[in-house]
């Protein structure tokens, strides 16, 4: 018996691996540089926004290049991550219904083929890491933690949107809204410090806004983020993780149905 | 019946009744959704896919099914191969042993046939291990020695279904097989081997569910046959027989 399930197992994770690997070719099947994007994009957006910002945040920001390209980095795995999972079903639907695999490993494919961008996206990073001279710190390994966490809350919440989107199509372009608003309310290319009030509440509380403060912590000043910080950070992936696995658990046959 | 206690087929599919709802031109998005909640039109229809259909495979049988288009067909495959749950009744068989056969299961037209080799044969469920083993044998038996590196987009669709067959029908029989329409690709002579191949793993002992809506098919390889029409089972048992009454019916 658990010689069966461990062959299941390894068996989805070879297909997890081989759907991924489409997933990457397939996005950039048609261009002359390939995966080298993967890599340059995070550079060319980080050399924007500090062409337009590093002025304007000079006081507040010490290294602004840094301060954006760490938000950025880890919001685009979360936005990637859950805009593909969203769809999956629907742009999978000829294959689901005839392959004996359970859904999940579609919508993990489109999460991890996010988590393999990130891969790609840090080989750019730590190439600006050393270009602005940070110093390593012994705090940087903590920032596999960070992802975990990120991972967990991006899969979450991929459950919850792909169920969602089956039923009605209409949730992508909600969902396109409320990211622009979460990312301001992410603090990726500004200072929190200049915000008050109630906004300031809410980005303090906003479990993406917490990845990211937590990244810039221990990669530009060395500080690990406190107990409760990374209590406040695993609940949040952990329990979205189960909220979103329990949507769509419940309403597994229906979705099927309605494909 | 006449059964002993101790008799247990292969496959027993008992009661088996799927119902899909459809609401009545179904909301699709949130606003249609919003405005009929608010009218309190929510009108939903039951559509039966499969009314109450039950019959037995035994181990080592080749059972055709017939029936023509939307008759519930792919339904009741799907339901035995597990990627449905049926709304009432029940199909009893072990799963693990359920290999469900289908052409070019998400080819991708931007990769290469070998790329595809790999992607496909883990879909269908084969380890990496064995595609390495067997990745000469599939080219060989497409006949596509020389094609492999290039992308599938600038194959033809004949070398695209030939692809497809090498690669379904490359693993040694699993004990249940399930074949959705693969019998009928690529040119004349390709049939043949294709036909060939499939008796093969027919005739290597398994138990074998064959769809189609092609009666010769059943009739040269089947030992009983299944008309489904409309969700009901109409007739079971000798292939000629009841290919005969399908065709009559259907008029052909």
């Amino acid at each position: 018996m658990a010689d069966v399930r461990h062959r299941k197992r390894s068996q989805y994770a070879f297909v997890i691996q081989q759907l991924t690997s489409r997933e990457i070719k397939r996005k950039y099947a048609r261009s002359y540089l390939g995966i080298v994007w993967s890599v340059l994009n995070p550079l060319l957006s980080m050399a924007v926004l500090s062409l337009i910002f590093s002025q304007l945040f000079r006081r507040s920001i010490e290294n602004y290049p840094i301060y954006y390209l760490t938000g950025y980095i880890l919001w685009q795995t979360f936005t990637g991550a859950t805009t593909a999972a969203m769809t999956t079903l629907a742009d999978n639907k000829p294959l689901l219904l005839k392959v004996k695999l359970p859904m999940e490993v579609f919508i993990l494919t489109r999460v991890y083929t996010a988590l393999i961008n990130l891969g790609y996206s840090l080989i750019a990073y730590v190439v600006m890491l050393v270009v602005f001279q940070i110093t390593p710190k012994w705090t940087m390994l903590l920032s596999p933690g960070i992802f975990l966490c990120l991972f967990a809350f991006s899969l979450g919440m991929s459950y919850i949107l792909a169920t969602a989107y089956v039923f009605f199509g209409d949730v992508k372009h909600l969902y396109t809204v409320l990211l622009t608003l979460w990312m301001y309310c992410s603090a990726i290319f500004y200072p929190v410090e200049q915000l008050q009030g109630f906004i300031l509440v809410v980005i303090r509380n906003n479990p993406l806004f917490l990845y990211i403060h937590s990244l810039r912590q221990v990669v530009m000043e060395g500080t690990p983020p406190g107990w409760s910080v990374w209590v406040q950070m695993a609940l949040w992936g952990g329990g979205l993780y189960l909220f979103g696995h329990w949507v769509f658990r419940k309403n597994r046959n229906r979705i099927i149905q309605r494909l | 019946m006449e059964l002993p206690t101790q008799y247990k087929p292969e496959i027993a599919v008992e009661h088996v009744t799927m119902q899909f709802r459809r609401a009545k031109d179904e909301a699709s998005s949130l606003k249609e959704l919003l405005i009929r909640s608010a009218r309190r039109a929510h009108k939903t229809e039951t559509f039966k896919a499969l009314d109450d259909v039950s019959f037995t495979v035994d181990k080592g049988e080749v059972v055709g099914i017939v029936g023509t288009n939307g008759s519930g067909k792919s339904t009741l495959l799907k339901i035995i191969a597990g990627a449905l749950i049926p709304t009432g009744g029940r199909v009893q068989v072990d799963r693990d042993k359920v290999q469900l056969l289908t052409l070019g299961t998400g080819f991708d037209m931007e990769l290469t046939g070998r790329e595809n080799v790999y992607l496909n044969g883990a879909l269908i469920g084969y380890s990496r291990a064995f595609i390495d083993a067997n990745y000469q044998k599939i080219v060989r038996f497409a006949e596509l020695e020389g094609f492999m590196e290039e992308k599938v987009r600038n194959y033809s669709s004949g070398m695209v279904s030939r692809l497809g067959f090498a690669i379904a029908t490359a693993g040694d029989s699993p004990e249940i097989l399930i074949l959705d329409e693969v019998l009928s690709v690529g040119d004349l002579f390709f049939r043949q081997k294709s036909e060939t191949r499939i008796r093969e793993l027919i005739h290597s002992g398994s138990t074998v569910l064959i769809v189609s809506h092609s009666p010769s098919v059943i009739r040269n390889n089947c030992t009983k046959a299944v008309w489904i029409e409309k969700g009901r089972l109409r007739a079971m048992g000798e292939p000629g027989k009841v290919c005969d009454a399908y065709e009559k019916k259907s008029g052909g």
